[in-house]
């Protein structure tokens, strides 16, 4: 997934009426191509989503109307029930722990992100050359980890007996970390797991803010400090502005990165203890391959879709707006 | 800026990924004319037998036979979609705990024509719906506890017959050696299950039309209890079972452990890994210890039968691999080429175990087993996050056991009603 970095200035728009004295000049942009061109162009990309994604999420639509386990599975019928696996989520106890505790585990992860991330990218941004290479080399080593590698890792790293976590706490001086049990609580997992996560998400927001950076004029930072501005001052004042449209998209993707965190933590510890560290995406699978509900399974992710939704209305609305003021 | 409306898109396109949530299905390796496909777990046949069987299987019917080994870890999902896919495999070993929830499925053959064989009669229990014969009985085992002669005749520890005795040998080992008196991980919950059925307890018991959880009662408790203090012996963590890290393999081997509760063919693979590192195992074995010296204590009835899938690609060539596997000439070899390390399946198949040998304490305790409930929905309760392993791990935490049992109780109760 690539995203486009709007961090430049817009160019002044060029002066009303100039361009009709120069009416025999090629234009500046070639003309988009029109007719059918544009269509078949975007058909590829369409078409796969629809076949891979559109035909699933179809069908898992329809599955969460439906009672649907492994006895629907091997003998292949198909028994409507209606709204009775949605009845059954809401009424749940389980579910609304999960969206609790999948809300305040994103909003942890997204603000520790976005905060370390933005000081590594200034990071990046101020040191010299070798030590910026050192550094750029180590977030793109992070950012680059199979997440499976980078969980199995983890999960040693914190093991009960042989974990480096245990002995660290001891060297450290630290009582009761003979046996410490990192795994034992929903809470400690989940804790686990969003050092994991920053630590392999961080990258993605220090490099793509650092490359941003580099567009900003230098003289901007000088008029700045010839002011007396703060540090501080310059970023609130100055870069902030400048770079509103990088953050709030990188801020809105890794809300949905996060929210749809699955095989961290599944691999982590499977959502336990006793199903504690279970987030939304985790639940449906526990619920639907771990115990062959698929049809509860389907209308948990089509909550879990619809609140996601609900959640980024929000973003939509931002973007709706600023695109009127724009035109 | 039509390409902040782009990117907006592309964020409600990802948000739709959140809902996609697939399974890939295996491809199946049957279903033709020439061949069929079995499927048999890790463990349970001896290589020798399979590839006799097979031979002689060829020789008679000019087919092939392949025989795929599966491993118990995820056995239930590659199970459901084997049987929800065409021609995928002919024949399949099914654990005897979980073939009622298959047969109800639709899943397998109705195997009537195999009903008149002399099967062994509480083994039978298991393959049936209804009076319809589903499967059809393989073989049947049950654990022992398997103890390192070398370091019980250090620490002068006697082999126990009561359970008395047997916390007494595992003080004396922890006193006069520095091995781990028994290895023990957290969840071993059909061991824990023989503790409970000890005290006239079970899993779960009949209530109304369904079941109901039966894990919050003072039975349930009694044999949590006595586990708890087995437990403590051990340095496994407490949120682990036997399978993983597997103790005979990954455990035992790497040694210092005076004794371990297992299975014929994990007591095998114990000594096959100690044997590749050039060690010696010196395992004797004995049965579970009962309360008093009269009664051993119970043990869960573990065992494994043979089913043929409802969408067999030949179902015809399947049905007579299934009859000559189980036929008496097959099964005596079965059980002599697992030493007699198992519980026939048949009446005119005899085991006899040598003194001294895994078998002979195992076939002791094969009188006092115990099965979980045989309902269709008991397989619901073993698929992960399984209740009663949590439950086991909370107690041996210091929770409370009577609140811990009673979510237990609850877990079990909704699903083992569920089909």
């Amino acid at each position: 997934m690539t995203v486009h970095i709007e961090e430049a200035p817009a160019p002044p728009p060029p002066v009303r009426g100039a361009g009709g004295q120069d009416g025999d000049r090629r234009p500046p942009r070639r003309r988009v191509p029109s007719g059918l061109v544009p269509y078949l162009l975007l058909a590829p990309a369409v078409i796969a989503i629809l076949a891979v994604l559109g035909y699933a999420l179809a069908r898992n639509v329809l599955i969460s109307f439906q009672e649907f386990g492994r006895k629907q599975l091997i003998s292949r019928t198909t028994e409507w029930t209606g709204i009775e696996n949605y009845r059954a989520v809401l009424e749940n106890e389980r579910f609304w722990d999960s969206v609790f505790r999948t809300f305040v585990f994103m909003a942890v992860n997204v603000v520790l992100i976005m905060v370390l991330g933005t000081l590594l990218g200034l990071l990046l941004n101020a040191l010299g050359k070798k030590m910026r290479l050192v550094l750029a080399i180590s977030l793109v080593a992070a950012w680059a980890m199979p997440v499976i590698a980078t969980t199995t890792v983890f999960r040693w790293l914190f093991d009960t007996q042989f974990g480096v976590a245990n002995w660290l706490m001891r060297t450290l001086g630290f009582e009761g970390y003979d046996q410490h049990n990192w795994f034992g609580s929903g809470f400690s997992t989940l804790a686990i797991v969003t050092v994991l996560i920053v630590w392999t998400s961080v990258p993605f927001v220090a490099i793509n803010l650092y490359a941003g950076l580099t567009t900003v004029s230098g003289e901007i930072w000088e008029a700045a400090r010839m002011d007396g501005a703060s540090a501080a001052r310059i970023f609130w004042s100055i870069l902030l502005p400048i770079m509103r449209p990088f953050f709030m998209i990188t801020t809105f993707l890794e809300i949905i990165w996060v929210f749809k965190a699955f095989a961290q933590i599944y691999a982590m510890n499977g959502g336990g203890p006793n199903r504690e560290s279970e987030t939304l995406p985790v639940m449906a699978y526990v619920e639907g391959m771990g115990q062959n509900q698929y049809g509860m399974a389907a209308a948990i992710s089509v909550l879990t879709l619809v609140i996601l939704l609900v959640a980024m209305s929000f973003y939509f609305r931002l973007i709706l707006k600023q695109e009127k003021e724009n035109s | 800026m039509k390409r902040k409306l782009i990117a907006a898109i592309g964020v409600a396109a990802m948000t739709a990924t959140v809902a996609a949530c697939g399974s890939g299905d295996d491809g199946g390796s049957g279903g033709s004319s020439d061949s069929i496909t079995v499927w048999l777990m890790d463990g349970s046949a001896p290589e020798p037998w399979v590839e006799e069987l097979s031979a002689a299987f060829e020789a008679e019917h000019d087919v092939e036979v392949n025989v795929e080994i599966q491993q118990w870890d995820g056995i239930q999902d590659r199970v459901i979609t084997a049987l929800s896919e065409d021609g995928t495999v002919d024949v399949l070993e099914i654990g005897n705990t979980h073939t009622v929830g298959y047969a109800n499925t639709g899943g397998l053959a109705d195997l009537a024509d195999f009903a008149d064989e002399p099967w062994n009669a509480p083994m039978l229990e298991s393959t049936r719906v209804d009076d319809t014969l589903y499967a059809v009985p393989w073989y049947g085992a049950n654990r022992v506890v398997i103890y390192d002669k070398g370091i019980w005749e250090e620490a002068g520890a006697e082999v126990p017959t009561t359970r008395d005795e047997w916390i007494t040998a595992l003080e004396t080992i922890q006193e006069n050696t520095d091995a781990e008196p028994i290895y023990l991980p957290g969840q071993s919950y059909y061991v824990m299950g023989g503790f409970v059925a000890d005290a006239g307890g079970t899993f779960a018991v009949e209530e109304g039309d369904g079941w109901a959880g039966s894990l919050a009662t003072p039975e349930g408790q009694a044999g949590m209890e006595f586990y708890a203090e087995l437990q403590a012996f051990s340095n496994a963590p407490t949120d682990i079972d036997e399978a993983e890290p597997q103790q005979s393999t990954d455990v035992v081997p790497n040694g210092n452990v005076a004794s371990w509760i297992g299975l014929g063919w994990e007591a095998a693979g114990a000594i096959a890994a100690i044997e590749e590192q050039g060690g010696e195992a010196d395992f004797g074995y004995f049965p579970v210890p009962g309360e008093t010296a009269d009664q051993l204590g119970h043990v869960f009835l573990g065992g494994s039968n043979l089913a043929v899938s409802g969408r067999a690609g030949n179902s015809e060539l399947a049905n007579e691999w299934l009859r000559m596997a189980t036929s008496q000439e097959w099964a005596q070899k079965f059980v002599d080429a697992n030493n007699g390390g198992v519980v026939p399946n048949r009446t005119d198949v005899t085991a006899s175990p040598e003194p001294g040998s895994f078998a002979e304490a195992m076939v002791a305790s094969a009188d006092v087993g115990y099965l979980p409930p045989l309902t269709t929905g008991w397989a619901n309760v073993e698929t992960l996050p399984n209740p009663i392993k949590e439950l086991m791990t909370q107690a041996l935490n210091g929770d409370d056991y009577q609140s811990a049992a009673e979510e237990a109780d609850a877990e079990i109760t909704e699903r083992i009603n569920r089909e």
